[in-house]
């Protein structure tokens, strides 16, 4: 049923400073399968925006790739050149970003920051092109679009650049979209416009989505399956039901419980206590440890990825047998 | 435990930002009506939320109210007292009884300050002369935040952002006020941050009988955090209600698709979504009638002509809505 697209081996990304690797994202591997989404959730700093830049090599200066492997079909993202990531880059992959106003030229019209995109990518003429932006202009829902073809990215509000974004990313048929907090600065209204438009796209050009969030209740409405990540590591990787029915790490519980419900009314909400801890200044053993309800002695020791009864996988001491 | 003792009441306030045009830019062309006649009272130790999106002028609201921007229009009385009229020496003493927590805990605090300064400063705008005194009241302050003492000693770049919202709640807190407005404090915190800081806010409204003006965007936190509340649209109220009531049978239809907007709590929850199309449209430029009836699913044509006002359908519960004028009309 579920055929793997894209898988993440170990990847390890860091910052080298005199030889000293501090990582940030520290050895992950998952998979995403075809025409799933694929959520991966965790709280500022967690490393989940690394990890998306690293799929589309994009890493910030100054950041480096220390360890691991992406595959795509044949494809082996390590050994990339330049010239192989401005390949991969909008037609296998595409991404779009949290706030849609900086991801867009503001000095130049919409239509051409379409037509740029499809033009690197296929070989068609400039009049074929204008034809296909106004076409994805069309399905992500933009009113008027031959005149927004013209028009600047300030003329538009944020839901409609974030429609923009969408309609570039998703102009060369991508096989994967990658969408890194797509509706953080977006009102709910919007938010539930935007995500009912990924939804609907998602099925008509048979993508796969990977979704970078920090908010439960948007991976609740859009994932199949979800990675939960914390200071750089998987901690637990289950199926969108189980992981809301039955999450299983402390600190998967602890995010859970901290969300206030709309449905009950209690006069505290739980917190987890702390804060997560520094890159570079990472307890040895769980780095959860610190600020889990649960620490025991076994704790200073790096846990097992295990996988449960249920087939999602959880890295804690408290699942080992 | 609530005693139902008014302590702020606000009347028809109203804040026009001009716009300059002009050959000189020194004629007003036109008004930005960021907040267009709103009313409510806030009782003594609660919590009135004030919900709605961005550009809604939630946060023009927060700040009119207490004159850090002067109202256009309108009054606001602070336990009886009309203070839009006050001289701007006797509103300063009275900040000491109201005072604002920010949203971006990076932006409002001075990065060359130490924290200890920060903190003291208030008291120092408020008279108080007796460093030890002021010393004291610091560290007290400090201790009921969960600020130890050794960070008194640091700068704002050093701490995490949910600390620097502690920092920021003790600032307003330590002038001792009644009441604090608190504009979008936990939007830029991670959940399990945000968590922690609204507790702490719970606390010490708890022990010091503090009342809040809560200010957020998020209906979920609102929904938990405060008694009343109040949803904005385009610069004014259209529902005004408890929060059960709210939650539980919102009336107006900006309110119903709003709430309906919310994620989903859990996978498998059915959820019926009443789409909204079309975007907020321009404070300097509202729709006629009722504002928000070019994107409303329930439109009449009266909406499109006639502004309703804010009608009580039910106890504590006003909404502004022709469907319930209508309604009431009929059943006369």
């Amino acid at each position: 049923m579920s055929r793997k697209l894209l898988e993440v081996d170990n990847l390890q990304v860091g910052i080298s400073d005199d030889g000293v690797r501090t990582p940030i994202v520290n050895g992950i591997s998952f998979q995403l399968n075809k025409g799933e989404t694929l959520g991966i959730v965790g709280e500022s700093g967690c490393g989940k925006s690394m990890t998306s830049l690293s799929l589309m090599g994009l890493l910030p200066p100054g950041v480096e790739w220390q360890d691991g492997d992406i595959h795509l079909h044949n494809l082996h993202f390590k050994d990339f050149k330049k010239k192989d990531w401005r390949k991969t880059r909008g037609k296998k992959l595409s991404m779009i970003f949290q706030e849609p106003m900086s991801s867009l030229n503001p000095v130049y019209p919409i239509g051409k920051q379409i037509i740029e995109m499809i033009l690197n990518h296929e070989k068609i003429s400039k009049k074929q092109a204008r034809q296909r932006a106004l076409q994805m202009l069309q399905l992500v829902g933009i009113p008027r679009p031959e005149q927004v073809l013209d028009e600047y990215p300030h003329q538009l509000s944020g839901g409609m650049r974030q429609r923009v974004m969408i309609a570039i990313a998703l102009s060369c048929n991508p096989e994967i979209l990658i969408a890194d907090e797509p509706t953080t600065a977006l009102d709910v209204t919007i938010q539930a416009q935007i995500l009912e438009l990924m939804k609907k796209l998602q099925v008509q050009m048979d993508m796969s989505i990977i979704l970078i969030t920090h908010d439960l209740g948007v991976v609740a409405e859009m994932c199949d399956r979800v990675i939960v990540m914390y200071a750089g590591e998987i901690i637990e990787e289950s199926t969108i039901v189980e992981l809301f029915d039955n999450p299983k790490h402390p600190y998967t519980k602890g995010l859970l419980e901290s969300l206030p419900d709309i449905n009950e009314q209690k006069e505290y909400l739980s917190s987890i206590p702390g804060m997560v801890p520094a890159p570079g200044d990472m307890p040895k053993g769980c780095r959860f440890a610190p600020r889990c309800s649960r620490v025991h002695d076994r704790c200073s020791q790096q846990p097992p990825l295990v996988t449960t009864e249920s087939g999602s996988k959880v890295q804690c001491w408290l699942f080992e047998d | 435990m609530h005693k139902q003792e008014e302590l702020l009441r606000v009347e028809n306030i109203k804040k026009y930002f001009p716009i300059k045009g002009g050959v000189f830019g020194n004629k007003t062309v036109q008004y930005v009506k960021a907040v267009d006649g709103i009313s409510f009272t806030v009782n003594q130790g609660e919590t009135f939320g004030i919900v709605g999106e961005s550009g809604c002028g939630k946060s023009t609201a927060g700040r009119t109210i207490m004159r850090m921007l002067e109202p256009t229009e309108g009054t606001v009385y602070f336990q009886g007292q009309d203070i839009t009229k006050l001289a701007n020496d006797d509103m300063r003493k009275l900040r000491k009884d109201i005072q604002i927590v920010f949203q971006d805990p990076f932006a409002s605090l001075n990065p060359r300050m130490r924290v200890y300064k920060i903190i003291e400063e208030p008291l120092i705008n408020f008279g108080v002369t007796d460093q030890a005194e002021r010393h004291r009241r610091v560290l007290e302050v400090a201790d009921q935040v969960g600020i130890s003492q050794a960070q008194l000693k640091r700068l704002p770049h050093e701490f995490s952002g949910g600390q620097r919202q502690r920092i920021g709640i003790a600032r307003a807190l330590i002038s001792k006020p009644k009441l604090i407005i608190a504009d979008e404090p936990v939007s830029a915190l991670d959940v399990s941050i945000q968590s922690q800081v609204l507790n702490l806010m719970k606390d010490l409204q708890k022990e010091f009988g503090l009342t809040y003006i809560f200010i957020s965007h998020d209906l979920s936190v609102v929904k938990h955090f405060c008694d009343r509340i109040g949803v904005m649209y385009l610069g004014k109220m259209v529902e005004i209600s408890a929060k059960d009531d709210l939650y539980d049978d919102p009336k107006h239809p900006y309110a119903k698709a709003l709430l309906s907007a919310l994620p989903k709590a859990h996978p498998l929850q059915e959820k019926e979504r009443i789409m909204l199309t079309g975007d907020v449209p321009s404070p300097s430029n509202p729709p006629s009638g009722c504002t928000f009836h070019p994107r409303c699913p329930s439109c009449m044509d009266a909406c499109k002509t006639v502004e309703p006002i804010l009608q009580p359908i039910g106890q504590n519960h006003i909404v502004s809505c022709h469907l319930y004028t209508a309604e009431e009309a009929k059943s006369r």
